[in-house]
C-alpha cells in the first residue's frame, strides 16, 4: 500500500505571546518554535501503522521554505520512506484552496492508494485541505477519522460525531483521509532517529515542476484572503465573577454557552 | 445581502442545534426584506423535521430521496448538484461540524465557491468579512472573500444564539429527488455510541475537573452531574487520583494527562505549576475556588469564589433547565 | 552513539553480576513494585531480544536513586542497566506520552515543561542579577536550572538563594533565557541525544565565560555538570556546599533565633551520588534555634522520596504508598514541625504527600535556604 502524507509546519503558539507583525495579516514568527502540525503527527504514525501491517510505501510532502525539511526529516526518522518539498514565491498567501491546488498537482505525479491530511491546522485552523485537495482529486474521503481498518481494497473508518457518537463507514481505495488526534499514539522521535536520516535527500519542487501557473497558486489563485489580525479582547488573570448566587450561576452558563461548553 | 441560505444538519432525525444558531444569524444579516432559505436535504420520512425549520425560514427548500436518510457526503453531493442552480442565494451557511466539516470544502471546491471556514462572526458591509479564530483562538482574522455570485461559509457551534428565532411565514418547495450513481466509494454503515466508561479525557470538548476541595468520593457525583448536563466529563487532579477517587486515567497534569477542552471547569483545584501544565491550554478556564489567592485563578479566564457545594448544584439546575430537562431525570 | 549500539551487558559489564540480590534487597521501589532489578539485570544478559521490556511499565518504576549502585558488592552499577532499557525504549519511540512530552518540552523549549524560553529568567526581572554572559572569566555562575525557574514553589527556593548569596556579598550571574535544562532527569528517562544537545548548548555558554565555580539549585544539576558533563573546568558546586563554605570563609553567619524542631531529608543526589552529607546537616544546625534530630533512615540509607529518574512526569505502576508519605508520617512520629531538603523534587514530592495526607496543619516541609533565609532575619518570599 502506497501512502501520501501532507504535513505542515507550523508555530507552536499556546505557550507564545504572540504579536502581530507591522502588515497586521500575519503574526510576528521570530522567536517561536516551529513544529510539525499536531493532527499530521496523528497522521504520520497512522500511515507508518498501516505500512507495518500491510507493506508498502510512504512518502511525506510539504509546503514550504526549506525549514520544513525539519518536520519532512522528522516523519523519515518516524518511519517514512521519501519525502518533498513544494516551494515557490509564487505559493505566498495561498488560502486552504490553493494549498489543495498544489498539492493536487504534486500527488498526480506520485503512485498511491492512500492520502492522509491532518483533520486542520495549529495555525490557521481552516480544516479545509484534506476535503477539497480529495475533490480535485476526484477521490472518496472521510474527514475527522479516528479508526482505521483495511480489508482489502476497502476501508472501515469511524468518523467523530459531536456528543460522543461515531459514525462508521466504509471507502474504496484509493481515498483520503483526514485523521483526528487521539487515533493512535504517535511515537517518539529521538535525536539520534533524526541524526540518522540527515543525509537523506528531500525532493523539491516548485509551481513550473507540478504544472502550475502563478495565477492558479498563492494569493492570486486564492477564493478568500486575510484582511487583518486583531487580538480578540482578553483580561489578565480571571474574571471574578460577583453577585448572588443566581446572578453567578446565570453569568456561568452565559459564558458555557458563548465558549462551546454545553455540548 | 438579500439571500442567504442555510444547510439543515439533521442527524438519526433530529435537527441539530447548530441549524437554528445558523438560521438566526441569517435573519440578522439579510434584514427585512431579505430572504433566509433552509435547504434541506432528507428521507422522504424525514419530512417531518420540516415543521422546526419552515417556521424561521422565508423559503425552505427540502430535497426528499430515499437515499438522503443520513449524511454522506458523495450523494449529498450529487443531491446539491440537482438544487445547486435552482437556489438563488448570495451565500451559503453550513456548521463547522463533523458533518459540514466532511462536506463544505468538497462542495466549495467542486463549484468553486469562495468560501471560508469555523467564523465566529460575519460583516456585511459591501463586501462579506467573517471573521474566524487563529492560533487556537489566540488571535482573530477578517477575512474577506473573493467576489462571486456565491460564497460559503462554515460556523462554528455555539457561535451564534439558537433562541429568539424570529417566525415568518415561509413557503416549502419539495423536491423529489433523483440522485442516481454509484456511491459505494463512501458508504454509511451506521452510528456507534462511545462505549460507557471508556472516558478519554483528551478527546473532551468539555472537562470538569475536581480538586482536593471535593473533599470525598462521596462528593464525585455532584461533579458528574455538571458534567453529564453539559455533555462533558470529570477529570481531576492529582491528589483526587491518588487517593482513588477517581482512576488515574482522569489525572490532569505533568504526570497524568494533557487537555485542551473548549472549556475547562476547575472545582476546588488550587492549581498547582504541575497541575497547570496539564490544562492551561483549554480553550476557557473557569475556576470555583474558596480560596481567592489559589495559583488557578491567576490562569483562569473566569472565577467564582464560593464553595463549590454551593455553586455547582446551581448551576447544574440551571443548565438542566436550559435544556428542557427540568427537575426530571434525562 | 557507538556506545550504544554495544549491547547492555557488555557495555555495563553485567556479565559479572552475581545475583546476591543485595541491590534488590536495598531498593526503595522493589516492595511496592514489580519491578526487581536483580532480575532485570539476569534478564538482560540472558535474554536474546530485549524487546520483551518495552511492555514493562515498571521500569519506569525506578527512580535512579543508585542505592543498588552504592550496595553492589562487585561494583556494578545495576540503575544503568534500567536507564539503558529506556534508552532503547526512547529509540523505538515506544514510550508514555507524558515522557514524550517531557522530551519534546526539554527539545523544543529547553525545560521538559514546555514552558516558554522567554519566560525562564521571569522568577528574576525585579532581583537585580546580573547577566552571566557579560561577566569575565572566573567568576560564580548561579546555575538555576528548570523547576527553580519555572515551578512558583521552587521559584522561593531561586530567590531564597539569592538573597542568601547577596548576604554573603557574592558576586554571581545568571545565564536567564539562554540557559536550557541540564538534562540530567532527560538523560535519566533514556533520551542520551538530546541529554548531548542540551549539554553541548549549555558547554557553549560555559565556555565563553569560563566560571570558577558553578552553583546548582538541584542535586540533579549538580551531578550532571560535574560528573557527566566532559570537559568542563569549572568546579560544580551543590549550593548548601557553597553556602557552607561561605560561612567558613566568615562571610556568613546566621544570628536570628529560628525556634524549630526539624529533621533533614538527604537528597538521593546529594547524599547517596555524590556524598554531600554534613554540610547541609552543618549549616541548619548553626542556625541558633534550630533543634534537629535525624530521620530513623539517613544518609546513605535515606528513603528516596520519589521525585528522581523521570519520575515527575511518570508515576510508573506501583500503586502502594508514596514513599514522601511514608517519609512524612515518620517526621510526624519524630514529633518535629518541618521537614527541611535541599533538593526541588524532593520539596515538591514531600509537599505533596503533606495534603495528600491531610497533614498541612501539623507539619512543613521547608528548603534549606528558605531557612537559611530566615536565620539571617531576612523576610521569606512566600509567592505561588
Amino acid at each position: 500500500m502506497d501512502i501520501i502524507v501532507c504535513i505542515k509546519r507550523v508555530p507552536e503558539t499556546a505557550e507564545a505571546d504572540l504579536v502581530i507583525d507591522a502588515s497586521k495579516k500575519a503574526i510576528d514568527t521570530d522567536g517561536l518554535v516551529f513544529s510539525i502540525n499536531e493532527w499530521d503527527n496523528y497522521a504520520v504514525e497512522a500511515a507508518i501503522q498501516l505500512k507495518e501491517s500491510v507493506g508498502g510505501t510512504i512518502t511525506v510532502i510539504s509546503v514550504g521554505p526549506e525549514e520544513n525539511n525539519e518536520v519532512l526529516r522528522r516523519a523519515l526518522a518516524m518511519g517514512a520512506d521519501e519525502a518533498l518539498r513544494l516551494t515557490d514565491p509564487a505559493f505566498e498567501g495561498s488560502d486552504a484552496y490553493a494549498m489543495a491546488k498544489i498539492l493536487a498537482a504534486a500527488v498526480k505525479d506520485i503512485p498511491h492508494d492512500l492520502i492522509l491530511t491532518g483533520v486542520q491546522a495549529d495555525d490557521d485552523g481552516f480544516g479545509a485541505v484534506g476535503v477539497a485537495l480529495a475533490q480535485m482529486l476526484g477521490l472518496p474521503y472521510a474527514a475527522l477519522v479516528t479508526d482505521i481498518q483495511l480489508d482489502g481494497e476497502t476501508l472501515t473508518v469511524h468518523r467523530e460525531l459531536e456528543g460522543g457518537l461515531e459514525e462508521v463507514d466504509t471507502l474504496k481505495l484509493p481515498a483520503l483521509l483526514t485523521i483526528q488526534t487521539g487515533i493512535n499514539e504517535p511515537r517518539y522521535v529521538s535525536i539520534m532517529g533524526i541524526r540518522r536520516v540527515a543525509r537523506k535527500e528531500i525532493g523539491v519542487k516548485g509551481a513550473g515542476d507540478l504544472g502550475l501557473s502563478e495565477e492558479a497558486v498563492g494569493a492570486k489563485g486564492s477564493l478568500s484572503r486575510i484582511e487583518e489580525l486583531f487580538f480578540p479582547p482578553v483580561g489578565e488573570g480571571a474574571e471574578i465573577i460577583e453577585g448572588t448566587m443566581d446572578e453567578k450561576t446565570e453569568a456561568l452558563v452565559k459564558i458555557l454557552k458563548e465558549r462551546g461548553g454545553i455540548a | 445581502m438579500e439571500k442567504i441560505a442555510v444547510w439543515v444538519e439533521h442527524r438519526q432525525n433530529e435537527i441539530r442545534d447548530i441549524t437554528f444558531e445558523m438560521l438566526g444569524k441569517a435573519h440578522q444579516l439579510v434584514g427585512d426584506g431579505g430572504q433566509v432559505i433552509a435547504l434541506f436535504l432528507g428521507d422522504p420520512s424525514q419530512k417531518g423535521l420540516l415543521d422546526k425549520i419552515t417556521p424561521h425560514a422565508h423559503r425552505t427548500v427540502a430535497y426528499l430521496d430515499s437515499n438522503l436518510k443520513d449524511f454522506e457526503p458523495l450523494r449529498y453531493q450529487a443531491a446539491f448538484a440537482d438544487i445547486f442552480e435552482k437556489v438563488d442565494c448570495q451565500l451559503i451557511l453550513m456548521g463547522q461540524t463533523a458533518f459540514g466539516m466532511d462536506f463544505a470544502p468538497a462542495v466549495a471546491a467542486r463549484w468553486e465557491i469562495p468560501f471560508t471556514t469555523d467564523i465566529v462572526d460575519v460583516e456585511v458591509d459591501g463586501g462579506l468579512i467573517a471573521v474566524r479564530q487563529m492560533y487556537s483562538g489566540k488571535v482573530s482574522a477578517k477575512v474577506s472573500l473573493k467576489e462571486a455570485d456565491k460564497m460559503l461559509c462554515t460556523v462554528r457551534a455555539g457561535a451564534f444564539p439558537a433562541e429568539d428565532l424570529p417566525t415568518v411565514s415561509g413557503e416549502v418547495q419539495e423536491i423529489t429527488g433523483a440522485v442516481e450513481g454509484d456511491f459505494s466509494a463512501r458508504a454509511f454503515v451506521e452510528y456507534l455510541e462511545a462505549a460507557v466508561g471508556d472516558v478519554d479525557i483528551t478527546q473532551a470538548d468539555v472537562i470538569v475537573s475536581v480538586g482536593r476541595g471535593i473533599k470525598d468520593a462521596d462528593n464525585i457525583p455532584v461533579a458528574q452531574e455538571l458534567a453529564d448536563a453539559l455533555g462533558g466529563v470529570v477529570a481531576c487532579s492529582r491528589p483526587v487520583a491518588d487517593k482513588k477517587w477517581l482512576p488515574k486515567e482522569r489525572q490532569v497534569g505533568t504526570s497524568g494527562k494533557t487537555v485542551k477542552p473548549k472549556v475547562y471547569i476547575a472545582l476546588g483545584i488550587s492549581g498547582a505549576f504541575q497541575h497547570q501544565a496539564g490544562m492551561k491550554n483549554a480553550g476557557t478556564i473557569i475556576a470555583v475556588n474558596k480560596d481567592p489567592k489559589a495559583p488557578i485563578f491567576g490562569i483562569a479566564h473566569y472565577g467564582i469564589v464560593d464553595d463549590l457545594f454551593k455553586v455547582v448544584p446551581a448551576l447544574t439546575e440551571k443548565v438542566k433547565e436550559l435544556r428542557g430537562w427540568g427537575n426530571s431525570d434525562k | 552513539m557507538e556506545e550504544l549500539q554495544q549491547p547492555l551487558p557488555e557495555r555495563l559489564d553485567l556479565f559479572t553480576c552475581i545475583q546476591c540480590g543485595k541491590c534488590t534487597g536495598g531498593c526503595p521501589v522493589s516492595i511496592k513494585s514489580p519491578l526487581n532489578i536483580r532480575r532485570v539485570i539476569r534478564e538482560t544478559v540472558v535474554r536474546e531480544d530485549l524487546h520483551g521490556f518495552f511492555s514493562r511499565l515498571e521500569i519506569w518504576d525506578c527512580t535512579t536513586c543508585s542505592t543498588c549502585a552504592i550496595r553492589c558488592p562487585r561494583g556494578l552499577k545495576p540503575v544503568d542497566a534500567i536507564i539503558g532499557l529506556r534508552e532503547m525504549m526512547v529509540e523505538e519511540g515506544r514510550i508514555e506520552k507524558t515522557i514524550i512530552d517531557a522530551l519534546d518540552g526539554a527539545y523544543k523549549y529547553g525545560n521538559p515543561w514546555g514552558r516558554a524560553k522567554n519566560k525562564r529568567a521571569e522568577w528574576a526581572q525585579d532581583l537585580d542579577i546580573q547577566n552571566a554572559l557579560e561577566m569575565d572569566p572566573g567568576q560564580i555562575l548561579y546555575f538555576v536550572c528548570c523547576a527553580a525557574s519555572y515551578d512558583p514553589r521552587v521559584q522561593v527556593v531561586a530567590k531564597t538563594l539569592v538573597t542568601v548569596l547577596k548576604a554573603a556579598g557574592v558576586s554571581f550571574g545568571i545565564l536567564g533565557n539562554k540557559e536550557v535544562c541540564c538534562g540530567s532527569e532527560i538523560r535519566r528517562m533514556g533520551e542520551v541525544g538530546l541529554f548531548e544537545m542540551l549539554m553541548e548548548e549549555n558547554m557553549k555558554n560555559f565556555g565563553k565565560i569560563e566560571p570558577a565555580t558553578i552553583v546548582t539549585t538541584s542535586p540533579h544539576c549538580m551531578n550532571a555538570l560535574k560528573n557527566e558533563y566532559e570537559g568542563l573546568g569549572s568546579e560544580v558546586l551543590h549550593y548548601s556546599q557553597f553556602v557552607r563554605r561561605l560561612m567558613d570563609e566568615g562571610k556568613l553567619a546566621f544570628e536570628t533565633e529560628v525556634p524549630m524542631k526539624v529533621t533533614y531529608h538527604d537528597p538521593c543526589y546529594l547524599g547517596k551520588q555524590n556524598g554531600v552529607f554534613d554540610e547541609p546537616r552543618e549549616i541548619l544546625t548553626s542556625i541558633p534555634g534550630i533543634e534537629f534530630i535525624e530521620f530513623g533512615r539517613c544518609r546513605e540509607n535515606s528513603l528516596c522520596c520519589e521525585g528522581g529518574g523521570g519520575r515527575m512526569w511518570m508515576e510508573g505502576t506501583n500503586q502502594g504508598k508514596r514513599l514522601s508519605e511514608v517519609r512524612v508520617e515518620d517526621a510526624l512520629e519524630m514529633g518535629v514541625e518541618a521537614i527541611i531538603t535541599a533538593c526541588p523534587f524532593c520539596l515538591l514530592t514531600l509537599e505533596d504527600a503533606v495534603k495528600t495526607t491531610g497533614n498541612e496543619e501539623k507539619i512543613k516541609i521547608i528548603d534549606l535556604m528558605e531557612l537559611a533565609v530566615m536565620g539571617l532575619g531576612k523576610t521569606l518570599e512566600t509567592e505561588g
